[in-house]
């Protein structure tokens, strides 16, 4: 067994027609040659006679999935199974797959969002474009460890941009657009801790993937004053780069907009930042002390809630919320422990999955704006390669629960919301409906999310 | 030759094959079959003649037997369309003759009975009649059977056919369709020209030319009518039932033949194809009597096809069917992974596959792939590869793995009918039927002489599961619900029916009696010696239900694979199985798993006595008896292959013809009203037809769910009629919810719906019921539905009947459906301790008819196939692969209980002023591990508060949350 690490993901990326090694990402020791060589033979083998390998999964959860690019990049993902202390089998068949497959469009996207479509699709020279795609390590690092479930984030899963709820966002979203405007573009974004605060209409309107890429791009780069990264949008303008600036408000808080030729950054943070921002600091600062909460002080949420997931299906957008565990005790001794908070936040992504595959399809709503009319960046019918348990369905899921060793998940979807619930196991099964539907109106009714 | 022509032996004892035999006369039938099975003896003078049961000659070499039978009507309806025996040497099957039954039959018009006397006579009578060994035999269609007089004209036909020209009175011409297969000729020892040439060969007509007849000069090859003065057992011919001896071919496919030409037209016959025959009758009670009768009967009675099912079990039309797969990618691949790459075979690593045709040859095409996979995960990832997912020109295929010492087995479905969800099971299924029937799958794949029967075992599984619309007869009612006949069948249970304890006891002490091998003087320690099997135990099946087993679990499911494999249960629903004789060696999963770890075991002083196990199923009618056998330990060794013994097989059906004076308790049962009580789904949605009808009728529909549609929505059908304190009442009801709805603290659902609105709703459903069964009167509404659907309170003599916990389970079952509403719609609850499953009866179902309420159904079973593998990976993987899998905390945890919503609205909702109505409900699926294990699958109206519910549940099982 060559993949120790339990859980742990090894992304290959080499080039279709030649089969060359491209990167290894993920998992400490990286699989041998001849182990990439015959992943990488078996599919093109499949594809000469007509078949496309998709992919295939073990017994003890383990998973490969294969994905070509555009004719031109091969990308694999290699899961290790569960160790046999610890696995619980291979009962997730839908939903591992689920995210094995985000992962690879993930990482195709921010190969194209880094290099653009151009450079990996008309290869000439594998050395040069190796280097190159080793700008994208941290971002495809970034994206192993979300489904690693490691990221308290999950965009790159619900393909929703990960949003925060600010105390005060009228008063944010003026400043923003202001600042947007006067740096000559209409794509603007407020980021903090990471989630987006506010963003200009024009960036809700980007593909959702490229939200949440971008926010995904936005967080690598955090940590510098301000910088100035060109950005080829996936979907939008894979082979026109647009220019990412970003700069740092307050420690956790960052502006990003996406822009043109001019301004230039210097003038850009000389300029506008102070006069746009400083006015807003203490509003700055008071959506800063939300925190990892994500919802204002104003919604309160039930104290049997551990953790949720809301998604707003028309606008694409999501909150996430976890609570910590000291917060909410357990109520009786003798049960259970709570889940720990990281474990909250993988259970979580699971049941999303969970009910993403089987009830709750979150794939109607197309990209509404394109930067350059160009080519759509995805032309790959693979998607096919998932089958839609749902369409076999006569009647609609509306909500759906499970019952767990370690916690109760409840999910409901409306005609314009999605929302994930996890309570401890103290809550009995009949309440949580009404836990969920007020959990839902909670939210909805206080911030018009 | 004549020897040949000649008629099958008799069956073994008369007075079986009388009453089981199906009637005209229905009353008459169950008189005599209850006279007779109430006096359970069989005399010594039964067994004592050495008449032969018919099936004996189908018995293989290796001493397996399938023999299928049909009953009367189905056999006749099969032969007007019968084909060729193609392909299956092992399930070969044959029609019985038919000289005892017309007899019986005629003596059954006879007003008087004398049962005893006349039966006797009659069987010596028989016997005498086969002593003759008449040259041919021919049934009589049932359109003459109602005519008394005209039945001696036939059989004296019968005995005369050989003199039958002399007797023209007058002729007539009749045209008859045949299945012709000149591929079969090949399979012939003789050649076709030392016999009777082509006629004979392929046709199965015998022809003597000039023989005993003035007409043509014997000496001379002259140009001759040909008149048919035999016909071969087994042929075409015969198996029409439309040709007799003493016709006169005329032509064939319109063209005129003579025994000039005869051999060259039928040479002309390019491959297997339906024929023409123009045939000259001489009819012998004149033109207008029998000759007219003969020709017209199969017009006069189209009588259903024979189901492609039993054709399938027959071996008949496999190609066919297999033809109309092409278009969909399946295939079944025992691959060798010790590859040799010197080897100069190509394919070699190929041990097995089916089908051999285009839709397998690009799965077959890649199966380096697969072998590669399974080598390489195994080194990857540490575990065994399970399933992959490909993409062959827009098809999806999901392909299940399994892995056995140095071979793997490759199943590939498509996704469309298969989800992958549920991949994992179907290939368990195969692979431990397969084991049952070969022991391992090395044997199965390995030995060259089981291909054949392999290819129709694949046959039957593809069929099932990629157009089960061609198997099934209900023709075009509804097509067949394939989640359902996956998750049912996946499930490691059997469908149980409870019945009354008189019945149950009784049948208990007939299949006692039967398993103690006391048989009286047929036993062997009647002759001194050493018995040849023990019966392990045996179980009992009718009308596909399984009513008695007096079998262990893993053996019952054992048995109970094979019969879902080879469709023996749907085949007793209807009045099929005229006789079922299978026999078969076995080998139980866990006997001989047993075996294999006697080592270890013997240190508890007892282990399972080594031996061999076979299985023998018996059915008649809609009776079906699976015994398992042992031979070895107290039993003499099983040497070679033994065929069935016939005591044991008479006894069988002995058994069941005993048991068929206790089908009209089961048939009560089976009519008796659903318990649990069921609510059709219509009901509760009213269509825009019935709000006209019903005038003032009122429905309430369930909330629809959510703040984004608003909470609490009642719609009113007809609402502009209704008299308006009910309207008020109602709204006043729903209105009163508020939008945030009660808190969770009180347990009530927000959408729960206040008392006085439930009871409302109660009558409200009688009243829809009512208008659904389109009368008219409003009084009469109130009474239709209580008759066809009672107070679920009233178990009446049904609550005596069911065991404890099953009663108990019933209970709350009612409990859930608490006040005047009955909103179960369905449920499914598996035992697995036992291996049963209960489930609402088909008729229960077909009671329930509706549009909407079999969506209901067909998505409850999708739902299901989701929940069950929402259970199943928490399930402690006892049976599953890899049982030193211990739980953990990973993927989602272990899956205690999942409930999923559903919407549904009526379809082409034309009103644009209102809303579609919406029924909302619930199917919840719950596994507990103690205190015994079991899976509870539920579907109820969602307007059921939440706490009854939780109650039920808790009530039902004793357990604490």
């Amino acid at each position: 067994m060559m993949l120790q690490q339990t859980g742990s993901v090894q992304l290959l990326c080499l080039t279709a027609n030649s089969g060359v090694p491209l990167f290894t990402r993920g998992a400490c020791k990286q699989l041998p040659f001849s182990i990439i060589g015959s992943l990488n033979g078996v599919h093109m083998f499949g594809a000469g006679q007509g078949v496309v390998l998709g992919g295939c999964e073990t017994d003890r959860g383990g998973r490969v999935v294969w994905r070509v690019f555009q004719d031109s990049v091969m990308l694999i993902a290699v899961s290790a199974g569960r160790h046999a202390q610890q696995g619980s089998g291979s009962g997730d068949s839908g939903e591992g797959d689920f995210q094995m497959r985000r992962l690879l469009e993930n990482v195709w996207s921010c190969m194209v969002l880094v290099l653009g479509q151009d450079e990996l699709v008309s290869v000439r020279n594998v050395e040069r474009l190796k280097r190159d795609l080793r700008s994208c390590y941290r971002l495809i690092d970034q994206l192993l460890e979300g489904v690693q479930g490691q990221q308290s984030t999950m965009g790159d899963l619900t393909h929703c941009g990960d949003c925060l709820l600010p105390t005060n966002p009228a008063l944010l979203q003026e400043a923003l657009d202001g600042f947007t405007q006067a740096a000559e573009s209409e794509f603007g974004c407020l980021m903090v801790h990471g989630r987006i605060a506010a963003a200009t209409d024009k960036w809700w309107r980007l593909a959702p993937q490229e939200v949440v890429l971008l926010s995904a791009l936005a967080r690598t780069l955090s940590g510098s004053a301000s910088c100035d990264f060109p950005v080829f949008l996936p979907q939008g303008s894979p082979n026109v780069a647009h220019r990412l600036l970003r700069f740092q408000l307050l420690l956790g808080a960052d502006v990003c907009v996406l822009c043109g030729p001019s301004p230039t950054l210097n003038r850009a943070e000389s300029e506008l930042v102070g006069r746009f921002w400083s006015p807003v600091v203490e509003a700055l600062r008071g959506t800063l002390a939300v925190g990892e909460r994500c919802l204002p002080g104003s919604v309160t949420l039930r104290p049997d809630v551990l953790a949720v997931l809301l998604i707003n299906r028309e606008s694409r957008r999501s909150v996430s919320c976890v609570k910590t565990v000291s917060a909410h005790p357990s109520p009786h001794p003798c049960s259970p422990p709570l889940p720990s908070k990281t474990r909250c936040w993988e259970l979580l992504r699971l049941f999303f999955t969970f009910s993403a595959t089987r009830y709750f399809p979150l794939e109607e709503t197309p990209p509404t704006l394109a930067l350059t009319p160009g080519q759509n960046g995805h032309g790959e019918d693979t998607e096919s390669l998932q089958e839609d348990f749902v369409l076999g369905f006569f009647h609609q899921p509306l909500q759906c629960y499970l019952v767990t060793d370690e916690c109760k998940c409840y999910g409901l979807q409306t005609g314009q919301h999605q929302l994930y619930l996890l309570t401890p196991l103290s809550v009995p099964t009949f309440a949580l409906r009404s836990v969920a539907t007020e959990t839902l109106s909670a939210l909805t009714a206080a911030k018009g999310f | 030759m004549a020897d040949k022509v000649c008629g099958r032996p008799f069956e073994t004892d008369q007075d079986a094959r009388d009453s089981w035999r199906p009637k005209v006369d229905y009353p008459e039938d169950d008189n005599e079959s209850n006279s007779e099975s109430t006096s359970s003896s069989y005399s010594h003078s039964d067994y004592s003649d050495d008449l032969e049961p018919e099936w004996l000659d189908d018995v293989q070499k290796n001493g397996e037997l399938f023999y299928l039978e049909l009953s009367e009507g189905e056999e006749e309806a099969a032969l007007a369309r019968a084909t060729a025996n193609q392909c299956l040497p092992t399930n070969h099957v044959r029609f019985s003759e038919k000289e005892a039954e017309v007899i019986s039959e005629e003596s059954r018009k006879r007003p008087e009975r004398a049962p005893t006397k006349r039966e006797t006579k009659l069987k010596r009578l028989a016997r005498i009649l086969r002593r003759k060994r008449r040259p041919s035999q021919r049934r009589v269609p049932d359109g003459e059977a109602v005519d008394p007089s005209s039945r001696p004209a036939s059989i004296l036909k019968n005995q005369l056919g050989q003199r039958a020209g002399a007797q023209v009175v007058g002729q007539q011409l009749k045209e008859v369709c045949v299945y012709l297969n000149p591929n079969r000729l090949g399979s012939c020892s003789p050649t076709p020209q030392e016999r009777g040439g082509l006629l004979e060969a392929l046709l199965g007509v015998v022809h003597r030319p000039s023989w005993g007849r003035g007409q043509g000069d014997p000496t001379g090859r002259r140009e001759e009518r040909i008149t048919i003065h035999g016909l071969v057992p087994n042929s075409p011919a015969i198996k029409s039932a439309q040709i007799l001896i003493g016709d006169v071919l005329v032509a064939v496919d319109d063209v005129d033949v003579t025994t000039e030409n005869i051999e060259r037209v039928l040479s002309c016959i390019p491959g297997p194809s339906q024929v023409k025959l123009t045939l000259e009758t001489a009819s012998p009670g004149g033109p207008d009597e029998g000759g007219a009768d003969v020709s017209s009967a199969p017009r006069l009675r189209p009588s259903p096809p024979a189901s492609q099912l039993v054709r399938l079990l027959w071996g008949e039309d496999t190609a066919e069917l297999q033809m109309s797969l092409g278009h969909t990618p399946h295939v079944i691949m025992y691959l060798s992974l010790k590859l040799d790459s010197d080897s100069p075979l190509e394919e070699q690593e190929i041990l097995y596959q089916y089908p051999v045709s285009e839709a397998s040859s690009q799965l077959k095409g890649v199966r380096g792939i697969f072998l590669t996979l399974c080598d390489m995960l195994q080194n990857v990832t540490g575990g065994q590869i399970v399933s992959s997912s490909l993409l062959l020109s827009k098809h999806l295929v999901h392909v299940g793995y399994w892995k056995e010492s140095n071979n793997l087995l490759v199943i590939g479905l498509p996704a469309d009918r298969v989800p992958l969800l549920y991949l994992q099971t179907v290939v368990e299924g195969v692979v431990r039927t397969l084991n049952v029937m070969y022991g391992s799958l090395d044997r199965a794949f390995c030995q060259e002489e089981h291909t054949p029967k392999l290819d129709h075992f694949f046959c039957l599984f593809f069929q099932q599961i990629i157009q089960p619309s061609r198997l099934s007869d209900s023709s075009g009612a509804t097509p067949p619900d394939l989640s359902r006949s996956l998750f049912l069948d996946g499930l490691p249970a059997v469908r149980w029916l409870t019945l009354p304890p008189e019945i149950k006891m009784e049948v208990d002490t007939v299949l006692s009696d039967f398993e103690s091998s006391d048989f009286g003087e047929m036993s062997e320690d009647f002759y001194g010696m050493r018995r040849l099997y023990v019966t392990l135990g045996s179980c009992l099946f009718y009308k596909g239900y399984l009513i008695a087993n007096h079998l262990s679990k893993e053996d019952l499911l054992d048995v109970c694979l094979y019969c879902q494999h080879y469709c023996l249960l749907p085949l007793a629903v209807e009045q099929r199985v005229g006789q079922l004789v299978i026999w078969r060696e076995v080998f139980p999963c866990q006997r001989t798993q047993n075996q294999t770890n006697k080592g270890q075991s013997s240190g508890l002083g007892y282990y399972q006595a080594q031996g061999r196990y076979f299985l023998l199923i018996v059915g008649l009618r809609h009776f079906m008896q699976c015994v398992l056998l042992v031979a070895g330990g107290c039993a003499g060794p099983a040497l070679g292959s033994p065929g069935p013994d016939c005591v044991y097989v008479d006894q069988a059906k002995a058994t069941l013809l005993q048991l068929e004076g206790l089908e009209a308790g089961m048939e009560e049962r089976l009519a008796a009203p659903p318990a649990p009580c069921l609510s059709c789904a219509d009901w509760f949605l009213p269509s825009a037809a019935r709000d006209s009808k019903l005038a003032g009728a009122v429905k309430r529909t369930s909330s629809a769910q959510g703040g984004g549609r608003g909470v609490g929505r009642s719609w009113f059908g007809g609402g502009s009629r209704r008299p308006s304190p009910q309207r008020s009442l109602s709204d006043s009801g729903s209105e009163g919810q508020p939008e945030r709805g009660t808190t969770g603290q009180t347990g009530i659902s927000p959408l729960s719906t206040p008392d006085s609105a439930r009871k409302l709703g109660g009558r409200r459903d009688s009243l829809g019921s009512g208008g659904s069964d389109g009368s008219g009167g409003s009084g009469s509404m109130f009474k239709i539905p209580r008759m066809k659907h009672p107070n679920p309170f009233y178990l009446g003599t049904l609550k005596k009947s069911l065991t404890e916990r099953e009663t108990e389970e019933m209970y709350n079952t009612m409990k859930l459906t608490s006040g005047a509403e009955n909103t179960l719609f369905h449920y499914v609850l598996m035992e697995t301790v036992q291996g049963i499953y209960i489930a609402p009866t088909h008729r229960e179902l077909a009671q329930l008819s509706g549009s909407i309420h079999p969506q209901l159904i067909r998505n409850f079973h999708h739902c299901c196939l989701s929940i069950r593998a929402a259970f199943q990976q928490s399930l402690p993987p006892g049976g599953r692969r890899g049982a030193d899998r211990p739980k953990g905390s990973h993927g989602l945890g272990p899956v205690k209980e999942h409930g999923v919503l559903f919407q549904c609205k009526p379809e082409n909702w034309t009103d644009q002023r209102k809303p579609a109505p919406t029924l909302t409900y619930w199917v919840i699926g719950r596994m507990l591990l103690e205190p015994i294990p079991q899976e509870f699958y539920v579907c109820f109206h969602d307007s059921v508060s939440e706490v009854p519910v939780e109650m039920a549940f808790r009530l039902s099982f004793g357990l604490a949350l």
